[in-house]
């Protein structure tokens, strides 16, 4: 190995240790400070049961940007400038689907449920193909396939959206299940297991980092690479069919553009959550950590009662410092 | 020598291929260019084509522009997803500003204004993410985050009104049959092809190839992707001037297909996201494409609920041609190589 | 005594907590070429990076031409004159070779336009000076990213020519090339030292540094220990300055190697591909077979072929079966393994641990769904005491690693599955002394274990010392096959320009 490699990378290694906390923990720390200033303002919280029931309200919210950032994770993670632009219009059919045919019986949970996952791992299976084998960079593939769902969307309700959604998912989602937890509460924690798993203890996990580093090393230790990235994208789109169907049961109604306000947020957590986009290396974990301090932001900007405007610019500015923080890359010179 | 001719087209179309990766996308041109035309009765009398010219790109110029400075971003490696939002702050300080068609000098300002906000606007994003070292996917939504903001909070609800004595000179110009916006195009790409035979189109490609290289080599990497992020937020503030005399008013959203637009455009016409690859004619090409698609589907009267659907396939395919012909390619080479 | 161009003094250089440099002070003067030597770690590539440009220090001096310089970035370096050929190239793949040999000194027309048909017209003469020893991919408007590796460093040294340095220097600017290239080059610096030029030349190949090198200084640690003239000086005594030990080096083994009543495992009839034109052969169970000839005939696309990485036509059958592998891993279960040629982008992932490296193969052996990390980081562990790895912890990233123990990393996640024919493909190219010779006992121990070997180097002393036979490929084919009486350098340099011999020994059976 020449020593430049090593020298470069050391580098960074000697700029990560000036920072002690990686980054999903330095997030959440960023997530901790700003709820307890926003318990500051006036209309912020007064007593503890109300501190209690925002940040649950907070940590419901951040759930679901959390699962449609769990796919994105992976997507980003095998490298190769991965990404689904297509998780928002995803979710929106998911919510759909499941909002147009459960239509308040509980039965069909579960057969709506096997649709909406087949439908988000074949729009994930185009993806991934044409990634991969039409060599179409993803974020332009994920970006026409969302064209392509919204599309279908529109043709296919011609603006009318009817349903109702089922008891049992109204119950677990939107009210609390256990302790005065909410229901999704515990979905984002057996999801968060469930990925973290994923990521660090299965044979899937390590191929993943490996074709985000490096491919062609991939390949010479004997991953199918091709595979391992038609899967990826899969996994992603079921992961954010499954969101949209649990959306549905919180929000309680569904609409053309439901998923959308969930696309980036679910990037960003991804970045702030430590995972480089160029890929190889990443947690779920803290794409968790930067679902919740988005929707923190979020509800606190709300709660100042800010313009939409003034939230928007805030919102952006935050953004840049935390990424400014401790986003670097390495740079070229030492 | 067999048949000079077909070898001199050969060459000729393997260079175009290769060198500026335009085959595809001036194949698509053509191709969309035909069929929209198709669509269009008595097209080949000349006022017919002049006047459709005329109309197309007045309304296509603004995406143009910001195709081109996107294709430059995304050649020096990098990605501008803000450039949308800089041209509605940008659109949207001429609609309150130039209101009267008498104080042309404060109108002028107010157009410096907007040109200067552009390049302040780029350059940031160039620091954040050439100097900083930041993602560009991230660090240029988050901009384009604040940038839209800032359009928002200016103009809440849309209004403003440009003189029609401005908006009538763009929309009607034409000078020997060719629409001013066309001429526009023509000059940027002009200005651009002299930056391109320098050093700087020279340092760019090298840069959007392979930045370490580029580095060690001696090519300032740092100031030349600061600077393609400066020409985007340049180009995204030309866009807001044409915008909003192509609309006469304002709106804090304009700017809002442009970003997605540029990027899909560019790489129709054979920019590659991963930087060093690609030519800006190419990227105006596939802007038009685009733009000849969307007129395509709304001549052959599609059923308007069916209208994103086709708009977003006949993209998609259009996207896989490369790829598809690279796969037939290959099947080909295989089975040559098998006997 | 000639007189001093370039020196440094003191020069330290901190990465962190590591060390690169403690103590690097050198003197180049004209008209002389200094070897730079050390082992991998030495500090060498650091050094010549601080005085190019790339790096800064953190204390001590440069100085050219007895005045002290500081240069901010390689621009500076270059226009005072100071040019480097690296290791890891400098060229940019998606560019022609001519845009790559005149980035940022391009010819200009008196406009300010890019002159290319001049730059076009320079580079063919620039590529005359290597004529002969390149095959006909490489022209003026060839992209970089289609040429094959020695082809890419001939482009690189010839970038840095053309820019007449008063210092240049060589960061291992032969670990590519083959003899007839290198003996091209060293007739080019023997131009320049005529010149009066002061140069480097970087190198962990001793036979090279006493053919061209008037005088050598050796790195150790960080630290410069030590100042020789090579007249006076033998390979022993460098190689103890850079050990600083009188470690036991091996550079030859006695194998010999007996037929007889031995299974074929590996036969090869007829294969054709992109860069194969009619290759075939038989192995033996446990033999240690070379193969050689000049850069670029064939040799690494014949072992990715075997691996099951590359498209072919004809016969292959292991271990008595016929087979074909549309994939490596469809290789890898017949217990055959790679170890590649360019082990940062075809052999590691740089920026996971040690642990991961090493178990990339192997992960499907450690259970499902879940894997059991404790076993692996058992099983990884011991693996690294074998091979004397030196590293912080399993899970420090691969990239903390030396030259040296980053390629035993390679090799070991290899081993942890016990192949039965294991690949080679140049496994030693930039990997110090000290570790190449833990290298030739660990492919002893593995030959003498029944494991049979293939092992492609362009070093062609390695092979000679190594091998009781070598398979000499020139265009594709194998053009000698030779083994007993008829191994010798005069017949691996004859095959390997081409000329047939009644050489082949293994052809008749």
């Amino acid at each position: 190995m020449n020593e430049t490699k090593v020298n470069n990378t050391s580098i960074s290694k000697y700029k990560k240790s000036k920072f002690k906390l990686s980054p999903p923990l330095t997030a959440l720390l960023i997530a901790l400070v700003l709820f307890l200033l926003s318990g500051l303002l006036p209309n912020g919280f007064n007593s503890l049961s109300t501190a209690y029931r925002q940040a649950m309200n907070i940590l419901r919210l951040a759930s679901f940007i959390a699962i449609v950032g769990a796919g994105q994770t992976l997507v980003i993670i095998s490298g190769s400038e991965g990404i689904d632009l297509s998780a928002g219009s995803v979710v929106t059919v998911g919510a759909l689907i499941t909002y147009m045919f459960i239509n308040g019986n509980n039965q069909m949970i579960l057969p709506i449920l096997l649709i909406v996952l087949l439908m988000g791992a074949v729009v994930g299976l185009i993806n991934g193909l044409g990634v991969m084998y039409l060599k179409i960079s993803p974020f332009v593939m994920t970006l026409s396939m969302a064209g392509v769902v919204q599309g279908a969307l529109v043709l296919y309700t011609k603006g009318y959206y009817d349903g109702k959604v089922a008891p049992i998912m109204t119950r677990i989602i939107a009210r609390d299940l256990f302790w005065e937890i909410p229901g999704m509460i515990f979905v984002l924690i057996i999801i968060g297991i469930l990925m973290s798993l994923l990521l660090n203890r299965t044979r899937y996990g390590k191929q993943l980092f490996a074709i985000g580093v490096n491919r062609l090393t991939a390949r010479l230790s004997g991953v199918r690479v091709s595979s391992m990235v038609v899967l990826t994208y899969v996994i992603a789109g079921a992961m954010a069919a499954f969101s949209g169907f649990l959306l549905v049961g919180y929000t309680q109604n569904a609409g053309p553009n439901l998923g959308n306000q969930y696309l980036f947020p679910s990037i960003i957590a991804v970045a702030i959550g430590g995972t480089q986009m160029s890929g190889g290396k990443g947690t779920y974990f803290g794409t968790i950590a930067g679902a919740i301090v988005i929707q923190l932001i979020t509800s606190l900007l709300t709660t100042m009662q800010l313009p939409q405007a003034l939230q928007q610019i805030i919102f952006g500015s935050l953004l840049v410092i935390i990424l400014i923080v401790y986003g670097r890359s390495k740079s070229l010179k030492a | 020598m067999s048949n000079p001719k077909k070898l001199n087209i050969g060459a000729w179309w393997k260079k175009l291929n290769v060198k500026y990766s335009l085959g595809l996308p001036l194949v698509l041109l053509i191709v969309t260019t035909l069929l929209s035309f198709l669509f269009q009765p008595n097209i080949f009398r000349p006022n017919v084509l002049s006047r459709l010219l005329t109309s197309n790109f007045r309304t296509w110029l603004p995406v143009l522009l910001v195709t081109i400075g996107q294709a430059i971003v995304l050649i020096g490696g990098g990605l501008d997803l803000s450039n949308g939002s800089i041209a509605s702050v940008g659109n949207v300080i001429l609609a309150l500003t130039v209101v009267s068609a008498d104080e042309t000098g404060k109108n002028v300002v107010m157009v410096l204004a907007v040109i200067v906000f552009g390049i302040l606007a780029g350059f940031i994003n160039g620091v954040l993410t050439a100097y900083l070292g930041l993602q560009p996917v991230i660090v240029t939504f988050a901009t384009s985050y604040i940038y839209s903001g800032l359009a928002l909070l200016m103009l809440p609800t849309p209004g403003g009104a440009i003189p029609r004595v401005y908006t009538d000179v763009y929309r009607n110009t034409s000078l020997l049959g060719i629409p001013i916006s066309l001429i526009i195009i023509g000059i940027i790409v002009l200005i651009w092809s002299i930056f391109r035979n320098r050093k700087y189109g020279r340092f760019l490609y090298a840069v959007g190839g392979d930045a370490n290289a580029a580095y060690t080599t001696g090519v300032p990497v740092t100031w030349m992707k600061v600077s393609t992020y400066v020409i985007s937020g340049l180009l995204a503030a030309f866009a807001a001037i044409f915008y909003s005399l192509l609309t006469g008013s304002g709106f804090s959203d304009s700017g809002g297909d442009m970003t997605l637009s540029s990027v899909t455009g560019a790489v129709l016409g054979g920019v590659a996201m991963r930087g060093g690859i690609g030519s800006v004619i190419g990227a105006v090409f596939g802007g038009i494409v685009l733009g000849n698609i969307r007129n395509i589907i709304s001549s052959a009267r599609i059923n308007s609920w069916a209208r994103t659907l086709v708009n977003a396939l006949i993209i998609l395919i259009a996207l896989a041609g490369p790829g598809l012909l690279n796969l037939f390619r290959r099947k080909k080479f295989n089975e040559r190589n098998k006997s | 005594m000639k007189s001093i161009v370039l020196n440094t003094e003191e020069i330290r250089k901190r990465f962190g907590g590591v060390h690169a440099l403690r103590d690097g002070s050198i003197d180049v003067r004209s008209g002389e070429v200094l070897a730079l030597v050390g082992a991998n770690g030495s500090g060498k590539s650091t050094l010549t990076k601080i005085i190019t440009g790339v790096l800064t220090q953190d204390s001590g001096l440069v100085y050219y031409r007895n005045e002290p310089v500081q240069y901010h970035n390689p621009m500076a370096a270059q226009k005072a004159g100071i040019m480097a050929v690296y290791q890891e190239l400098s060229l940019v793949p998606s560019l022609t070779v001519a845009q790559n040999i005149w980035l940022a000194n391009e010819a200009l027309k008196k406009s300010g336009f890019v002159d290319d048909k001049a730059m076009i017209e320079k580079t063919k003469e620039l590529l005359k000076l290597f004529e002969g020893t390149y095959q006909s991919s490489l022209h003026p408007e060839a992209y970089v990213h289609s040429l094959p590796p020695d082809e890419k460093q001939i482009v690189e040294i010839l970038k840095a020519i053309s820019r007449n340095p008063e210092v240049l220097i060589l960061d291992e600017a032969t670990a590519s090339l083959d003899s007839k290239q290198v003996n091209r080059l060293f007739g080019l610096i023997d131009k320049l030292r005529d010149e009066g030029k002061g140069l480097v030349f970087v190198s962990h190949r001793m036979d090279e540094i006493f053919q061209i090198a008037d005088r050598a200084v050796v790195l150790r640690n960080g630290t410069t220990v030590g100042e020789v003239l090579i007249s006076e000086a033998s390979e022993n005594s460098i190689v103890r300055m850079m050990v600083g030990s009188e470690s036991e080096i091996i550079k030859e083994t006695d194998l010999v190697y007996d037929i007889e009543n031995k299974d074929i495992v590996l036969e090869v009839d007829d294969i054709r591909s992109e860069k194969l034109d009619g290759v075939s052969f038989k192995v033996f169970q446990g033999e240690l077979v070379g193969i050689g000839g000049l850069r670029g005939q064939g040799q690494s696309s014949l072992l990715h072929t075997l691996f099951g990485n590359n498209q072919y036509a004809g016969t292959i059958s292991i271990f008595g079966e016929t087979i074909d592998f549309k994939h490596p891993k469809e290789a890898m279960r017949q217990s055959v393994a790679l170890i590649p040629g360019d082990r940062a982008s075809e052999g590691l992932l740089l920026i996971r641990s040690i642990l991961e490296n090493f178990h990339l193969p192997n992960w499907k052996a450690y259970g499902k769904p879940l894997l059991k990390i404790n076993k692996a980081r058992k099983d990884a562990q011991q693996m690294s005491e074998q091979l004397q790895l030196v590293m912080d912890a399993l899970d420090s990233p691969v990239s903390s690693l030396s030259g040296g123990n980053a390629q035993k990393v390679v090799i070991g996640k290899w081993l942890l599955r016990n192949p039965k024919l294991l690949l080679l493909d140049d496994p030693t190219k930039g990997v110090d002394v000290g570790t190449k010779s833990e290298f030739y006992k660990l492919l002893i121990n593995l030959v003498e274990g029944g494991t049979t070997i293939l092992f492609y180097s362009s070093d062609d002393q390695e092979l000679l010392g190594l091998c009781p036979r070598i398979m000499v490929m020139h265009d594709g084919k194998i053009r000698a096959d030779l083994s007993k009486e008829m191994l010798s350098e005069e017949n691996l340099v004859a095959a390997s320009m081409g000329a047939t011999s009644e050489s082949n020994n293994h052809k008749d059976l």
